[in-house]
């Protein structure tokens, strides 16, 4: 190892770990001490991880307040340095540190509304798409329904929550007090995505959150019909999942009806 | 040292940092005061959405360079070329006059400190950086720009001054210097050097921009924190650095308490209202 790539080897050993090695390869001022001189840079780097994590996971700091919140980034901090040339991808692995360290695991909430908050992020700088217009979809002639296909917008994010951390979230986004955690009796299937500069998030029947996953994994639209038979009369079907279909074209959601 | 001819950067006016918070009043109000405005390379290094779309809708009124973080260009690591590519594809979007990043290295083996951190000052780390330098400038086909940094610590291993570095890499390089006039103040306080002596050993030509931001005092040392207006010894410093390096692009970074647009403006004209008639005094 060259001289300049032991300095830098040393110095970044000292901002992560803390340890005094470094000292001696850093003169002091009349004012300021070696180590202070390299302390002013270990604290600015767990600063601003921290300033990111609370940019990207607002309503989680907001449920655990200002002190918890900074000790769990510390501590994720501690046992995590950032790779990524962007500091927008440092919290990636939050919500899945919080599912495995005590004593955040004890209230699964967390993890969720972390998760929740992740998706958003990917949501709001995922690649642009122009969705597809009602009268794109009604100049489409009935004989070539069965088989269509639906491409869905880049951004489109799907989970299942069993907590109501899209209220704390959308409270925290508000300025408003956020609800207290209540977990529901079921999993509820949610999205969020992504017009071109808004992000909206809501929940789903079971129906159409079955039939979403199915288009976005290339089912046409007679198997569509088909997998909500096991709920609608078969009279019904076409009409109910021609329904569907037009709002989430109103939502923006698909791209591209493919014949 | 041999020193190569070197053409001056045009002169863009008076710029500012674009910042997320001022996107809707830029679009709504068009300040005609705001000549360029700099952006922060990395975050538009992304697929889409808001970022985007207003980089687009801004860029459309106003010229536009590009300001990076992460380059690393005085790392030990290798240059990372995935970074660059998408810095280059930025670059073919954004069609800036030039891109800057610090002289400064960010991280070894694959980490990323998020942190502009200081390099020996030695002859080892001049033909280091230089030499990345030019591969860099080389592969994205527009001059560069390296700024000095606000510094909190001095290596044993420093066998010159910061401005002799800063210059050595810049012949060496063959690019350009973007000069932080606070960040000369922020370091000379830490590091008990005269500004001035920095200032007039720069090479005039050299510099293509200027930058301005205000800082924090903390008593022993002063942190870079571009979160307070800049204060006044640094725009005497400023004054200082029209009179000898003349009509250089300047432009006021702004990154933390950000105010409302129209508070930052009147900043903008006291540049302005510096550098003007120093600039008429020495074209005549």
């Amino acid at each position: 190892m060259n001289r300049i790539a032991s300095l830098q080897s040393q110095f970044q050993r000292a901002i992560l770990t803390l340890d005094d090695e470094f000292d001696d390869k850093i003169l002091a001022t009349k004012r300021v001490s070696a180590k202070r001189r390299i302390g002013i840079y270990a604290d600015a780097y767990r600063l601003r991880l921290i300033e990111c994590l609370r940019d990207s996971y607002s309503a989680l700091n907001t449920m655990l307040g200002d002190d918890q919140f900074d000790r769990l980034c510390r501590s994720y901090i501690d046992t995590h340095t950032p790779h990524h040339y962007s500091v927008r991808w440092y919290g990636q692995t939050l919500a899945a540190y919080v599912v495995g360290t005590a004593p955040y695991c004890e209230h699964p909430y967390l993890a969720e509304l972390a998760t929740f908050e992740w998706k958003l992020m990917e949501a709001f700088d995922a690649r642009d798409a122009a969705p597809v217009t009602i009268e794109d979809m009604a100049a489409i002639p009935p004989d070539q329904w069965p088989n269509l296909t639906f491409a869905l917008h880049p951004s489109l994010q799907r989970l299942q929550l069993a907590w109501n951390v899209a209220a704390m979230r959308s409270a925290t986004d508000e300025d408003r007090d956020p609800p207290a955690p209540q977990r529901g009796d079921r999993l509820v299937p949610w999205i969020i995505w992504r017009t071109q500069r808004r992000q909206f998030y809501r929940s789903l029947s079971a129906d159409e959150a079955r039939m979403l996953d199915q288009a976005r994994s290339g089912a046409n639209f007679a198997t569509l019909c088909e997998g909500l038979c096991q709920s609608i009369g078969e009279a019904d079907v076409a009409l109910h999942a021609a329904g569907l279909l037009k709002q989430w074209i109103t939502d923006g959601l698909i791209i591209r009806i493919v014949k | 040292m041999q020193k190569s001819a070197v053409k001056r950067l045009p002169f863009l006016g008076f710029g500012l940092g674009l910042r997320t918070s001022h996107y809707q009043s830029v679009l709504a109000e068009l300040p005609a005061n705001i000549d360029w405005f700099e952006i922060l390379s990395e975050n538009y290094l992304v697929a889409g959405g808001k970022p985007l779309y207003y980089l687009d809708a801004i860029r459309e009124h106003y010229p536009m360079i590009m300001h990076g973080v992460s380059m690393s260009i005085g790392g030990s690591d290798p240059l990372n070329w995935d970074y660059l590519t998408q810095l280059k594809q930025l670059a073919d979007r954004v069609q800036p006059a030039w891109f800057s990043d610090h002289l400064c290295w960010t991280g070894l083996d694959g980490s990323n400190i998020h942190d502009l951190l200081p390099l020996p000052y030695t002859e080892e780390a001049i033909a280091h950086v230089a030499n990345r330098v030019r591969q860099v400038q080389d592969f994205m086909e527009r001059p560069m720009l390296i700024e000095n940094v606000s510094s909190y610590l001095t290596y044993k291993d420093s066998a010159m001054t910061e401005w002799e570095f800063l210059t050595g890499i810049a012949e060496h390089g063959d690019c350009h210097i973007l000069l932080d006039i606070n960040n000369i103040y922020v370091s000379a306080f830490n590091h008990e050097f005269d500004p001035h002596e920095y200032l007039h050993y720069i090479p005039v030509d050299r510099v293509g921009q200027f930058h301005l931001a205000g800082h924090t005092n903390c008593g022993d040392y002063i942190i870079d924190s571009h979160d307070h207006p800049v204060i006044d010894p640094v725009w005497e410093l400023y004054a200082e650095a029209v009179r000898r390096f003349g009509p250089v692009s300047i432009m006021i970074e702004r990154d933390d308490h950000i105010p409302p647009l129209n508070e930052l403006l009147p900043e903008l004209d006291r540049a302005r209202s510096i550098a003007q008639p120093i600039l008429k005094e020495v074209a005549a």
